[in-house]
């Protein structure tokens, strides 16, 4: 072979060896990327499923001057299984997370809500409430006007 | 002879140079788009986990007209941890853009999913009537409309 010869074939074999190095990493970062955007998308259509399941209605809503207790009792009536702790109550717009009584299904150290189990929330507020607005992990609320 | 070898030798190596010249800027190349595809693939994975909701009771009042306050409370319903910091929220008071924002996360440490933060947008000073909200968190955009 002549050494011209040999400068194609070097040239050409540094050439291919170049292209296959960089087609390896660019196939490594789109299959990557791909990878992470397709887990977010099946991620948020879990996360609608599951609010698609969510249903809730508020039963009682109750104030006792007496004893300034608020007493909120909603159920489950979707069919997903709900986080007690991911429940969230506003009273007049107001967050309140210091229950002094949290029960799901008549447990009150579980931090499941089940389908059809009911919810009995007690809050101590002092002046009677207008209104209150339950809010579900998945983001499904009911509000009820006492 | 002895000159056409030499020059072939020359021939050789200038072709090897421009050889690996040229692999090494198409890898370049092919490399720093792979970075960008990387990159990006992160931030738009980050922009579909991300969804937020109002909570806030829209029939109670939002706004305290003595300390000229909206209180917002926000959820977060997607499936990724939101800073919470008013840089990372974009806050549309009636089209306009406010930055005397507090927030606040009110169950917990961070905001993560179904955690609730409370947003206090202060100077507000609204007239009676009808108003809207536009909270934009990477790139989801949740509207709220109140009555004063």
């Amino acid at each position: 072979m002549s050494p011209l010869g040999f400068s194609v074939s070097g040239s050409a074999a540094i050439i291919f060896v170049g292209i296959f190095l960089a087609f390896s990493s660019a196939y490594t970062a789109s299959a990557n990327g791909f990878e992470r955007v397709t887990d977010a998308k099946s991620a948020v259509d879990e996360e609608a499923l599951e609010r698609q399941n969510t249903a809730l209605s508020l039963t009682n809503a109750t104030y006792d001057a007496g004893t300034d207790t608020l007493t909120v009792e909603a159920v489950n009536e979707g069919t997903t299984t709900l986080d007690v702790e991911a429940v969230d109550l506003l009273v007049d717009n107001a967050y309140r997370d210091d229950f002094t009584v949290r029960r799901a299904g008549g447990d009150n150290s579980t931090s499941l809500w089940l389908p059809g189990e009911r919810l009995h929330l007690e809050v101590t507020v002092t002046s009677q409430p207008d209104r209150i607005k339950l809010v579900t992990g998945p983001g499904v609320a009911a509000t009820e006007v006492i | 002879m002895a000159s056409v070898s030499a020059s072939h030798l020359i021939l050789f190596i200038a072709s090897l140079v421009i050889a690996a010249g040229v692999a090494g800027t198409f890898t370049q190349g092919i490399s720093r788009l792979s970075q960008g595809i990387d990159d990006q693939s992160l931030e738009v994975s980050e922009e579909v986990r991300t969804d937020i909701e109002v909570i806030s009771d829209a029939g109670s009042p939002v706004y305290n007209n003595s300390s000229k306050t909206v209180t917002l409370l926000v959820k977060n319903t997607g499936t990724s941890e939101i800073p919470p910091d008013s840089r990372f929220i974009e806050i549309l008071l009636d089209g306009r853009y406010r930055t005397n924002v507090t927030v606040t996360v009110v169950d917990g440490e961070a905001w993560q999913p179904s955690n609730v933060i409370r947003l206090e947008i202060g100077g507000a000073d609204l007239s009676p009537g009808d108003h809207r909200v536009k909270l934009i968190v990477n790139g989801d955009e949740e509207v709220f409309r109140f009555r004063t």
